[in-house]
């Protein structure tokens, strides 16, 4: 035994050592469990909507518009104010720091970068999350706490098909639609503020900047990212808020869980993406 | 073979089944329950709160799994991995939650009652109408067909869940506590309804519907019931008829059925 060990010190340390492993190792395997819980209810959601497309369709199509309305079309006015607050800040900042080096020709490709392969996506699927996804989860978390789901299954409904289907379609493809919506605006409020910047970047060189800065690939990862940040976040979404016993007041709990979750799960998509981006 | 000499099936059988908790099934309520439903009889389940009568009444409807024993729904065992098939045969039970009913509180009345015809005939609320319209005024809920359900009081929350239950013409139909908290015209249409559907109702086949009732109270059932049972202390127990219940000697039997407030 070391002289280190034998000290009071070198135990108090030890004992905080072996601590901090024992609860890392604990939220690892905690981690694993969520994901390996998330991965059965996705397999299931999935099957679902594949195997149910065609039942039920004059009660589900009508909630899957209904889900569209409220995470797409409802959300169009703040898109556009952080569509446009995107592009102030992204050109405010840099634009002016470009002009200053000579480079005013890299406004297009920073514009592609930073807006068409990082932040519209993550911004678009944030905003769903923050106003629709929190919501949902109180409302799916409240159905199952009230016993509703058991409800439809005395009914003969399936429950995923029923609530799961309508909501991971409708969040799925909003986050893609808001996607777009919140690239144009911030392409176009972007070129608006250095008009007003006094930065000698005309309107046509601009967007000839940002057509040649775009990739064949940058269209399909584009779709490809936002339907993934899509799927996943209305997925843990109605997990937290469906798939477990739940009672009243373990809902706000289940919400900010769910908020972290979807933040994370965000973030590895993202990173994935940048994998693939550098291997393409 | 003669059809006439087989002895009618059981529509609910359970055998040395273990009831659990909802929310922890390893939880014991009710411990080997052997318990065999007939075609149109009418059963009623009593015991104090807790005791486990609506977990009897939920595993019975095959709504939770159970740890040991088996359950068979019109002859079928559940085993709990079912399939579309066993929705089929879900849709012969009907099931009358507790409370209000767990009705589905984004929908109003008249959406509430159509969903489950909508969800399997695939059609609008307009598709269905011809069969809930007259299952509204047969329920006294025309007016209230395009409320809210989320505005109603527990008593008409509770006439709504039964609508919604009915609407598939179940041959089996689960009361859970319905009574509870109504005034005394509520209860009166209630016992009246119920009867006719344990008689017959021409709204519902016109034969016999089988009954589950679970209830704290059993006095309002007892000129209604044909079997009664006693669930307590994790034992599930026969009572037996109106007659028997009556003249059982037991305390806690004379405590639930001669209760002086």
């Amino acid at each position: 035994m070391s002289r280190g060990e034998s000290s009071p010190t070198g135990r108090s340390r030890l004992v905080w050592f072996r601590s901090i492993n024992i609860s890392l190792a604990r939220y690892v395997i905690q981690g694993l469990e969520t994901i390996q819980r998330i991965g059965a209810f996705t397999l299931i959601a999935l099957g679902t909507t594949i195997t149910k497309w065609n039942v039920a369709r004059h009660v589900v199509r009508p909630l899957i518009r209904e889900q569209i309305a409220r995470a797409g079309v409802r959300l169009l006015p703040i898109v556009g104010f952080l569509g446009l607050a995107l592009g102030f800040v992204i050109v405010g900042q840099t634009v002016a720091l470009l002009s200053r080096v000579g480079a005013t020709n890299l406004t297009g490709t920073l514009m592609v970068s930073a807006v068409v392969r990082e932040l519209g996506p993550l911004v678009a699927a944030l905003i769903v999350l923050a106003r629709v996804g929190t919501a949902t989860v109180i409302e799916l978390g409240t159905a199952r706490a009230m016993g509703e789901v058991e409800a439809l299954e005395a009914l003969g409904i399936d429950p995923i098909h029923y609530l799961v289907v309508p909501r991971l379609i409708g969040m799925t493809l909003s986050i893609f639609m808001l996607t777009v919506y919140i690239i144009i605006v911030t392409l176009v409020s972007g070129f608006g503020f250095s008009f007003l910047q006094s930065v000698s970047l005309i309107s046509s060189d601009y967007f000839q900047q940002i057509a040649a800065a775009l990739r064949w690939t940058d269209f399909v990862f584009l779709g490809l990212k936002s339907v993934a940040y899509g799927t996943l976040t209305s997925l843990i979404i109605c997990y937290h808020g469906l798939a477990q016993p739940i009672r009243l007041e373990e809902v706000s709990e289940a919400t900010t869980r769910t908020v972290a979750q979807c933040v994370i799960a965000c973030v590895a998509i993202d990173a994935l993406f940048i994998l693939v981006y550098l291997l393409v | 073979m003669n059809t006439e000499d087989e002895p009618p099936q059981a529509v609910i059988e359970l055998s040395a089944v273990s009831v659990g908790h909802p929310r922890s099934p390893e939880t014991a309520l009710l411990e080997s329950v052997d318990w065999r439903v007939m075609p149109g009889e009418f059963w009623v389940v009593t015991g104090m709160q807790g005791s486990g009568k609506t977990a009897l009444l939920e595993t019975a409807a095959g709504l939770h799994p159970f740890q040991t024993g088996t359950l068979k729904l019109f002859g079928h065992t559940v085993t709990g991995t079912e399939g579309d098939e066993f929705k089929h045969q879900r849709r012969r039970l009907g099931v009358v939650f507790e409370g209000s009913g767990r009705l589905f509180h984004p929908l109003t009345v008249a959406e509430n009652v159509a969903l489950p015809l909508r969800y399997y005939r695939d059609g609008t609320l307009e598709d269905v109408s011809e069969e809930v319209i007259p299952l509204l005024e047969l329920m006294g809920l025309q007016g209230m067909a395009n409320v809210p359900s989320g505005r109603l009081s527990r008593a008409w929350a509770q006439r709504v869940a039964l609508a919604r239950a009915l609407v598939l013409k179940p041959e089996v139909l689960f009361l859970d506590n319905p009574l509870a908290g109504m005034d005394v015209q509520h209860v009166r249409w209630w016992r009246q309804f119920i009867h006719q559907l344990s008689l017959g109702h021409p709204q519902f086949h016109a034969k016999p519907m089988t009954l589950v009732a679970a209830c704290d109270d059993p006095r309002p059932w007892l000129e209604l019931g044909h079997q009664f049972v006693l669930a307590h202390e994790r034992h599930w127990r026969l009572l037996g008829t109106r007659a028997d219940v009556l003249a059982n000697r037991e305390a806690l039997v004379r405590e639930i059925t001669d209760a002086i407030f």
